[in-house]
C-alpha cells in the first residue's frame, strides 16, 4: 500500500488550492484593484489595492505624494462612474487638480464630518455604492471603531482607506493592509507593514510624477543661484 | 379627520375607494387582485397596516358594496369569493344591520320578520307598498340585483394631513410612531397618484400654539416607508423640543410625477443601500452643507475654481472648464494662504523651501474687488516649491510676502 501512495509528489500537493504556503501573497483576483505602480502591485496581496478590506496609510506629513499613490486607481474607478467619498478631508479638494488628475468630479462627495467621521464611514462603507472612502479621521480613530469599518466594508466593492499618524503604527490594528509612508531622497518610501501574507522586510521605493523639475541636489549650491534672484526667483538649474 | 387620512392610506391598495361616513371605507379590489396575488393577502396586508395605526376594524370583502358593508358592520371577517355565497351570507344578519329607519324596522318587527332572509322570502311587490322602495332596493342591491355604484374618493391635490396627539408628547423619539402614521398616509397618496415626493415638512404644534416645521428633504424623489423613517428618525434624534406637542401635521411640499419603469427581468441583487440613500442620510444628520459634490468653476484664481454643489439627483453635467491650465495643481488647497516666515530673504515652512519651477504669474478677479467676502483681485506668483522633509508644497508671492496655498499630496 505504502509504495503506491508513495510517488505523490510534493508539487502536487502544493498546487492544492486549499493548501496555503507561507510565502506566498494571498491572490484575490477579483477584490484586488491595479494600483497603477507595478512596483507595488507586485508586494500587495492580489497585486493591488484590496476592496473590502480595510487599508490604513500610515503618514506624518502630507505633501509627499501619498495621494499619487491611489490617484491612479481612484481614476479608473472615476472611469467605471464610481462614487468617491472623501470624510473629513483636512484641507480643502482643489476640483482642477482632481479634473485633471482623471477623476470625474460630479462623482466625488466631500464629507465634512467632524466629530461623526467614524460614523460616516461606517455609513458609506455599509452602503455598498461607494467605489472608494477615504477618510482622515482628525481625532484619532481607536481600533474599535477601525474594527466596526472592517466589518462595515467586508463583502463590499469598495477601496476603503483611513489616514492615521505613524504614531499609530506601533499599536495594533485590525486592518488588513498598513502601509506607511515617508519621504525618501527624491522618491516615496512605502513601507507594508502589515499584509495577508508573508510580512515585508524591505521599504519599496516609489518614483512618483511629481511638479516641477526635480534639483540635481536637493541643498547644493544651486539653490544659491536662485537666492540671489529675489526679484523674480525661476526654476533652480 | 382620521378617515381622510386612512383613505390616503388605503391608496396603495387601489385607487378607487369609496368614504362612507361616519367610520367606513369601501376598497374596490378586483382591479388589483393579481398585483398582489389574491383578496386574501389584500386583506391580510390592510389588517395589518391598520393595526399598525391602532386601528380597530370590523371588514368583509365580496361581490357587492352594499353586502359587504351590512356584513362588516355585523363584523363578519371573511372574504366571499362567489355572490351566492355571499348572498347566504346576508340571511342569516339581523334587519337592524341596514340602518333603515326605525319606523320601518318596528314594521318588520311587527311582521315577526327577525333577518333579511326571512325578508327575501317574501312577495317583493307586497313588502314595497308597505315599506316604500327604500329598503326594498337597498334589498336587491345587496344581493347584486341592482347596480350599485359608489361615489369615489379624490385624493387631494395637495397632501397636507394633521393628527391631534392623544396625550402632550415631550421627547421628540415619541414622536415617531404618530408621525408614522401621517407617512403611511403620504404614502399611500403618493401610490395612488403615481407621485414622488422630494420634500416634505412635518409641523409641530406645540401645547403653547408656537409651531416648530421640520422640513425633510430626500436626496432623491421617493416613495418608500422605509426610508421615510429612517430619515424620520435621524431628524427626530437631533430635535429639541421647546415645549410639549399637541398635533402633528406633514405637508408634502414638492411632488413630482412617477417615471414609468420596467421591473428587471433578473433579480439585480445590490448589497447595502446604495450611495444616494446613504447620503441622504449624512446629509440629515450632519446638515445640508457638510455633503457636497465637487465641480470647478471656471476661475484662474484657485480659491474660486472650486464649487460645492449639494447633492440632487439630476446633478449638472460635467461641463469643461473653459480655463487651461498649464502649470502644475495641488489637489489640496489651504482653507486660506499661511503666511511664511522668511529665513535669509527665501521662504521657509519646516525648513527652507527649494523653488523647483518658474514663477507662474495668476492676475485676475478685477470683477470682485472690495465685495464682501470675495476673494478679489490678486496678483501672484506662484511656484511649485519642496522643503528638506519631502514635502511639495504650492506657494506664491504678492506685493507683501510669501504664502503657502497647497499641497502636492
Amino acid at each position: 500500500m505504502s509504495a503506491v501512495t508513495l510517488p505523490v509528489v510534493l508539487a502536487e500537493v502544493l498546487a492544492r488550492g486549499d493548501v496555503w504556503r507561507g510565502d506566498t501573497l494571498a491572490s484575490l483576483p477579483e477584490t484586488a484593484l491595479a494600483s497603477g505602480h507595478a512596483e507595488l502591485d507586485a508586494e500587495l496581496p492580489g497585486g493591488g489595492w484590496p476592496r473590502g478590506n480595510l487599508t490604513e496609510i500610515l503618514v506624518d506629513r502630507n505633501g509627499l505624494g501619498e495621494m499619487h499613490l491611489l490617484l491612479p486607481a481612484l481614476a479608473n474607478l472615476s472611469l467605471e462612474g464610481g462614487w468617491l467619498a472623501l470624510v473629513a478631508p483636512p484641507w480643502l479638494p482643489y476640483a482642477p487638480a482632481w479634473a485633471l488628475a482623471g477623476v470625474s468630479l460630479e462623482r466625488v462627495v466631500v464629507v465634512r464630518a467632524g466629530k461623526d467621521a467614524a460614523w460616516c464611514c461606517e455609513q458609506l462603507l455599509a452602503s455598498g455604492g461607494f467605489a472608494a472612502v477615504l477618510a482622515w479621521p482628525a481625532t484619532g480613530i481607536d481600533a474599535r471603531a477601525l474594527k466596526r469599518l472592517q466589518v462595515a466594508v467586508e463583502g463590499r466593492p469598495t477601496l476603503a482607506c483611513v489616514w492615521r499618524s505613524q504614531a499609530m503604527a506601533a499599536l495594533p490594528s485590525p486592518a488588513p493592509l498598513r502601509i506607511a509612508l515617508a519621504a525618501g531622497e527624491r522618491d516615496l518610501q512605502v513601507r507594508i507593514l502589515k499584509r495577508r501574507g508573508r510580512p515585508e522586510a524591505r521599504p519599496l521605493h516609489l518614483t512618483l510624477p511629481r511638479p516641477g523639475r526635480l534639483p540635481r541636489a536637493l541643498a547644493g549650491p544651486s539653490l544659491s543661484i536662485v537666492a540671489t534672484r529675489s526679484a523674480a526667483p525661476a526654476a533652480v538649474a | 379627520m382620521a378617515l381622510h387620512g386612512l383613505a390616503c392610506w388605503a391608496g396603495r391598495f387601489t385607487p378607487t375607494l369609496s368614504v362612507l361616513p361616519p367610520a367606513t371605507l369601501l376598497l374596490e379590489i378586483s382591479g388589483c387582485l393579481r398585483l398582489f396575488g389574491g383578496a386574501a393577502q389584500i386583506v391580510e396586508q390592510a389588517l395589518a397596516g391598520c393595526a399598525e395605526q391602532s386601528f380597530t376594524v370590523a371588514w368583509a370583502a365580496g361581490p357587492t358594496p352594499l353586502g359587504v358593508f351590512w356584513l362588516a358592520s355585523a363584523n363578519a371577517g371573511v372574504v366571499y369569493q362567489k355572490l351566492p355565497d355571499l348572498q347566504v351570507a346576508l340571511t342569516a344578519l339581523p334587519c337592524q344591520v341596514a340602518g333603515w329607519p326605525d319606523e320601518t324596522l318596528a314594521r318588520l318587527g311587527a311582521f315577526g320578520l327577525k333577518n333579511l332572509g326571512d325578508l327575501r322570502k317574501l312577495p317583493a311587490a307586497g313588502l314595497r307598498r308597505r315599506l316604500g322602495n327604500a329598503p326594498m332596493d337597498d334589498l336587491a342591491r345587496a344581493w347584486g340585483e341592482l347596480p350599485h355604484p359608489q361615489r369615489a374618493f379624490i385624493f387631494p391635490e395637495v397632501f397636507l394631513q394633521k393628527i391631534e396627539l392623544p396625550a402632550r408628547v415631550e421627547h421628540a423619539e415619541a414622536l415617531a410612531f404618530a408621525a408614522q402614521r401621517l407617512f403611511s398616509a403620504l404614502l399611500g397618496w403618493l401610490q395612488a397618484r403615481q407621485l414622488l415626493v422630494r420634500a416634505c415638512t412635518l409641523e409641530l404644534t406645540h401645547d403653547d400654539g408656537s409651531h416648530t416645521d421640520l422640513p425633510l428633504r430626500f436626496a432623491e424623489p421617493t416613495a418608500d416607508e422605509l426610508r421615510f423613517s429612517r430619515l424620520l428618525r435621524e431628524h427626530l434624534g437631533r430635535l429639541q423640543l421647546s415645549a410639549p406637542v399637541a398635533a402633528l401635521s406633514l405637508h408634502a411640499d414638492e411632488v413630482l410625477g412617477k417615471p414609468g419603469e420596467s421591473a428587471p427581468l433578473f433579480d439585480q441583487a445590490v448589497a447595502g443601500e446604495g450611495a444616494l440613500l446613504c447620503l441622504e442620510r449624512l446629509r440629515a444628520r450632519l446638515g445640508q452643507d457638510a455633503v457636497q459634490v465637487l465641480a470647478q468653476r471656471p476661475d484662474y484664481r484657485p480659491e474660486c475654481a472650486t464649487h460645492s454643489q449639494a447633492i440632487d439627483e439630476k446633478m449638472t453635467a460635467f461641463s469643461p472648464s473653459t480655463v487651461t491650465i498649464k502649470g502644475a495643481r495641488p489637489l489640496w488647497l489651504l482653507p486660506a494662504p499661511q503666511a511664511l516666515a522668511e529665513v535669509a530673504g527665501r521662504p521657509s515652512w519646516h525648513g527652507r523651501l527649494s523653488l523647483l519651477s518658474s514663477a507662474e504669474r495668476l492676475e485676475s478677479g478685477w470683477w470682485d474687488e472690495g465685495e464682501n467676502q470675495a476673494t478679489g483681485d490678486v496678483r501672484r506668483d506662484y511656484f511649485v516649491a519642496r522643503n528638506p522633509l519631502g514635502q511639495w508644497v504650492w506657494i506664491f508671492r504678492d506685493a507683501q510676502a510669501w504664502y503657502l496655498h497647497g499641497l502636492f499630496a
